[in-house]
């Protein structure tokens, strides 16, 4: 019995130390903590056990059998039962502290929590030095034939620099950002922006759910002006989804947009969680829904696993997966011959296969900007800071390349059959008059310098809901999903669509979410 | 990350296991890089001198822009961890603007004759400095040193006249060099080639072309960084005419089952795997610095490999962007260490007039673009793959291996490619930018070297 205790939780450890790969502070911990538990069997048990041997011990033979055998199997059973659930016991992420305001953390004092209503604005002194800027800008021809294989085709950025100098309006795009209402409020030392968008008209007796809705890089909440009108008033877009009626939170993360850059190190997407769900509270919510992409995907995923209970439903466009483990391994080799045999659907072997070309050739084709800005971000961010045109050509390449792939062979990069330029810029622009092209650079190295497991190795036991869009980066099948969101209530194909799924695809994913709510409520 | 490294190491064991050497010479790469079409008249082959000149409007363009230049505060002491500490940064801008100058920079550029010449429909730029003065019967030795990212033929500067007047220098007058120091096309000078797939390969051949044109049938090289990989390849494509092959720099891109050996147990037992104390005190332990400093310093290869157009485009535009981006690497790959300093450790090796000059070598000529291409052109098929990495080198080789150079490769490894390796130093200090940094002990290596090749005519004997 006594080598039953010591073996398991060893085996577990190990096990769990191969997935792992780099150890990290909260790894450690939490080996410690495993082997606490170990030990508190080792002490508690040789007592217990005593006492009730000499109890048995007492007994004739028969009755001896007659109760050994049981409380043996109940005894091992129950060590077995013991470690099963262990290991999948519901944990959260402990929420922890923080403070990113510049110098010294002030002593005790209450936080000003004060809402304050905010309006974007522009200067002409702004749009002079824009143009200016965009005069002087100097070009690179292209090599011939590029298209938008060696990066953003020098030939189609002059014909966008043209636009944006001559034809975009920033005044005006400041009146389609003021349309909804903006706010800002401190929390843990440091300006947080959000919209919040409420239905103009409610029916009686409905009832509106607050839904946190968090972007990503190189987006910004002006992504989801699309869909904000169809989640707050769906039936006046010819959206009937069973009544569901939504208020709409759209945060800035912290060094994104118009929320202020933590001045100290390690503001990671755990800090974001933590600082939205004050957020949330801060307004009057108790319970809301999440919904979340690229950056915002991790957020809100970090949301639930530290307040379960807060989180009514997580919806997600992107789910991040860890190609290790042996079993990944495996299926992604038997996956292409069995598909069904791994817990593969046809559309899932579709789309993960060729899986070299897709996941690892493509994968390093795409991420070369994730890998300096979380080794460099200062370094990367400080010519894009100081030139709009750099700034534009690094994010829009993102808005090509992410939106369909196929769009690299484009001398335009396909960039105007599915955004506007007007929307595109305005994207570029809030990063441009806001200098926070750097702050969110850095969120890579903050983010990816620590233990990127640990994330995964807490589940996610919130209903979720998945809408996997064919174009997204790494497609992640429902099978490799289960394995972090425990409680999957829906997992759609979607029939088109990108990356940037709320802002290319605002009704589909409107949808989605609305028929993944619904099957919340009805649980 | 880390998965994504080890799938490609992985990948190329088993691809390379099953592998073996050539020892056929790399095929001449001939190419047309101009403009359009190849015109059917013949290439105007004439070698035109040529000077830097630069102009009030460039340098009162330049002074806006730094005026007008927008920074972003660092963190709280984060120094050089997150890449080039802006607080720094500023003070450099500052010499650039109120003391630097340009245009006496630009006499000490013009210090040294240039040319330009048309190869394979693009100027070629280079400098040509011959010796002051020859010893009777003696005749200067021609040497090519090319140089790498984010470098130019500024980095030769300091080292040209202890090869060209050794012995002003009191390095003796055995061996006198005249020095030709060409700039890659994309880089400086040199027109940037407006087709794809110019690669090492192709730099190689155009130099190759350069020398003959220049009159020289033999001659010597030498290089680090992608000079490195030219020469190299110059030495594969040309071997009867490279005298000798000296480096500062080496990589291998064929790893084996016997390198992951080494690997996993070179610390232990460094004699049984050819490595020598020095070897193994600077490349273990392993993962620190070789597995941490690839993911932590490659993340500009990584995205010059694939998106050159994007990542460079707004470095044309900013020059404190530009110079942020390249001093990063005169801070790092000088000395690791430097990162922990609040100023990079930028001044303790150079100047900062010498490291503005080259920044203003690539501002000046709106190249890092092209220059970022080549990383492109050369990697975008993966790291080992092409037909030169599976082919040796035959010619006399030296090695001068510094210790802050950024990956360090012990003699064992290299002679597999190098097969005739003459000399293999140790050098007591230095890092990448080797000629930048310490000209004279990396003058007094080549001169070791050549003395080697010259005296036992090693030229003369064909492969081993």
């Amino acid at each position: 019995m006594g080598d039953v205790v010591c073996a398991v939780p060893e085996k577990t450890s190990l096990r769990k130390r191969k997935r792992r790969g780099e150890p990290g502070i909260v790894a450690s911990l939490g080996a410690a903590a495993r082997r606490a538990r170990a030990d508190m069997w080792r002490e508690t048990l040789p007592n217990a056990w005593e006492s009730i041997m000499s109890r048995i011990r007492s007994f004739d033979y028969s009755q001896k059998n007659a109760v050994l055998v049981p409380v043996a199997a109940l005894g091992v059973g129950g060590m077995l039962l013991y470690w099963l659930r262990s290991g999948r016991k519901i944990k959260t992420i402990d929420m922890g502290e923080g403070w990113w305001g510049a110098g010294e953390r002030p002593p005790k004092g209450k936080e000003d929590t004060s809402i304050r209503p905010f309006k974007i604005e522009t200067s002409d002194k702004e749009i002079e030095d824009l143009h200016q800027r965009l005069d002087r800008f100097r070009f690179t021809p292209s090599v011939e034939g590029a298209a938008f294989h060696y990066g953003f085709n020098s030939s189609y950025l002059r014909k966008v620099v043209a636009y944006w100098r001559n034809q975009f309006d920033w005044r005006k795009q400041v009146e389609v950002l003021n349309k909804y209402p903006h706010f800002h409020t401190t929390i843990e030392g440091i300006d947080i922006h959000f919209i919040h968008v409420k239905p103009s008209y409610v029916p009686h007796g409905q009832a509106v759910r607050p839904l946190l809705m968090v972007h990503g890089w190189p987006g910004s909440f002006y992504e989801f002006y699309k869909i904000i009108p169809l989640l707050t008033e769906p039936a006046k877009h010819g959206l009937n989804e069973g009544d569901v009626v939504f208020e709409v939170i759209c945060p800035s993360i912290p060094g994104y947009g118009f929320s202020e850059a933590p001045h100290q190190k390690e503001f990671d997407s755990i800090a974001t969680a933590r600082i939205f769900h004050k957020l949330m509270n801060r307004l009057g919510f108790k319970e809301y829904y999440l919904q979340g992409g690229d950056w915002g995907a991790r957020i809100t995923t970090n949301m639930a696993q530290m307040l379960p209970q807060s989180v009514k439903g997580l919806h997600l466009n992107v789910v991040f997966v860890t190609l290790e483990g042996l079993g990944k391994v495996i299926s992604i080799m038997l996956g292409a011959y069995v598909p069904w045999l791994v817990g593969f659907s046809r559309e899932d072997a579709r789309r993960l296969y060729p899986f070299m070309q897709k996941n690892i050739y493509d994968v390093l084709r795409e991420s070369g900007y994730l890998h300096i800005q979380a080794t460099k971000p200062d370094t990367a961010g400080c010519g894009l800071n100081d030139s709009p045109v750099g700034l534009a050509a690094y994010i829009m390449e993102k808005f090509s390349t992410w939106t369909d792939k196929s769009f690299l062979h484009k001398d335009d990069g396909g960039l105007e059959s599915k955004y506007s330029l007007d929307e595109l810029l305005t994207n570029v622009m809030i990063y441009w008059v806001t200098s926070s092209i750097v702050s969110s650079m850095r969120y890579y190295k903050e983010n990816f310098s620590k233990d990127p497991n640990i994330h995964n190795r807490v589940g996610v036991y919130v209903p979720t809901g998945i809408a996997a869009f064919p174009q997204e980066l790494l497609h992640a099948p429902r099978v490799w999903a289960k394995d972090v969101y425990k409680n999957i209530i829906t997992y759609t194909y979607m029939p088109r669509g990108g990356h940037f799924a709320a802002f290319e695809e605002p009704k589909l994913l409107a949808q989605d979410i609305m028929q993944f709510v619904r099957k919340v409520e009805q649980l | 990350m880390l998965l994504e490294v080890f799938l490609v190491l992985g990948t190329l064991l088993i691809y390379f296991l099953f592998s073996k050497k050539d020892e056929e010479t790399l095929p001449f790469k001939d190419g047309w890089w101009g403009r359009g079409q190849k015109p059917v008249t013949k290439e105007d082959s004439s070698i035109r001198p040529f000077k830097v000149e630069t102009a009030e409007e460039e340098l009162s363009d330049l002074f806006r822009r730094l005026d007008q230049a927008r920074f972003t505060e660092p963190l709280e002491n984060s120094f050089f961890h997150y890449g080039t500490n802006s607080v720094h940064l500023r003070k450099v801008v500052s010499y650039w603007k109120n003391q630097f100058n340009w245009k006496k920079q630009v006499e000490v550029l013009n210090n040294y004759p240039q040319f330009k010449t048309k190869i394979q429909g693009i100027d070629i730029h280079f400098v040509h400095v011959k010796p002051p003065c020859l010893p009777e019967g003696q005749a200067a030795k021609p040497l090519l040193m090319v140089h790498g990212w984010p470098g130019s033929f500024y980095e030769f500067y300091k080292i040209i006249p202890l090869l060209t007047d050794p012995a002003s220098h009191g390095l003796g007058d055995e061996h006198i060099f005249e020095v030709i120091c060409p700039s890659i096309p994309g880089y400086g000078f040199s027109e940037a080639p407006h087709k794809k797939d110019f690669n090492s390969v192709s730099a190689a051949s155009v130099f190759y072309e350069l020398m003959l044109r220049l009159g020289f049938s033999e001659f010597y090289t030498q290089g680090g960084d992608c000079g490195w990989l030219i020469c190299t390849n110059l030495a594969q494509i040309a071997p009867s005419h490279v005298k000798g092959l000296h480096l500062n720099m080496v990589l291998v891109t064929k790893l084996g089952l016997s390198h992951l050996l080494s690997i996993l147990l070179g610390r232990y037992f460094p004699g049984l795997f050819g490595f020598q104390d020095e070897d193994v005190r600077r490349m273990f332990p392993f993962l620190k610095k070789w597995l941490h400093k690839i993911l932590s310093e490659f993340g500009y290869a990584h995205i010059q490999t694939t998106k050159p157009d994007t990542v460079g485009c707004g470095l044309n535009d900013s020059p404190v962007g530009l110079a942020a981006y390249i001093l990063e690497k005169f801070s790092s790959w000088t000395d690791m260490e430097f990162q922990n300093l609040e100023d990079g450790g930028l001044e303790r090796k150079f100047s900062l007039d010498d490291l503005l000059t080259n920044i203003m070598i690539y501002w000046v000529s709106g190249c890092i673009v092209s220059s970022m291409r080549f990383y492109k052109e050369n990697l975008q098929k993966g790291i080992g793959t092409q037909k030169h990495d599976k082919l040796t080198v035959q010619v006399p080789t030296g090695i001068a291996a510094f210790p802050n150079e950024i990956l360090h490769i012990p003699q064992a490894w290299a002679k597999k490619k190098y097969t005739n390796i003459v000399s293999f130093h140790f050098m007591p200090r230095g890092g990448h930018f080797a000629a930048f940094e310490e000209p004279e002990l990396l003058a007094k290596d080549i001169l070791q070297f050549v003395d080697k090749v010259e005296k036992e005519q090693l030229w003369k004997k064909k492969g081993e």
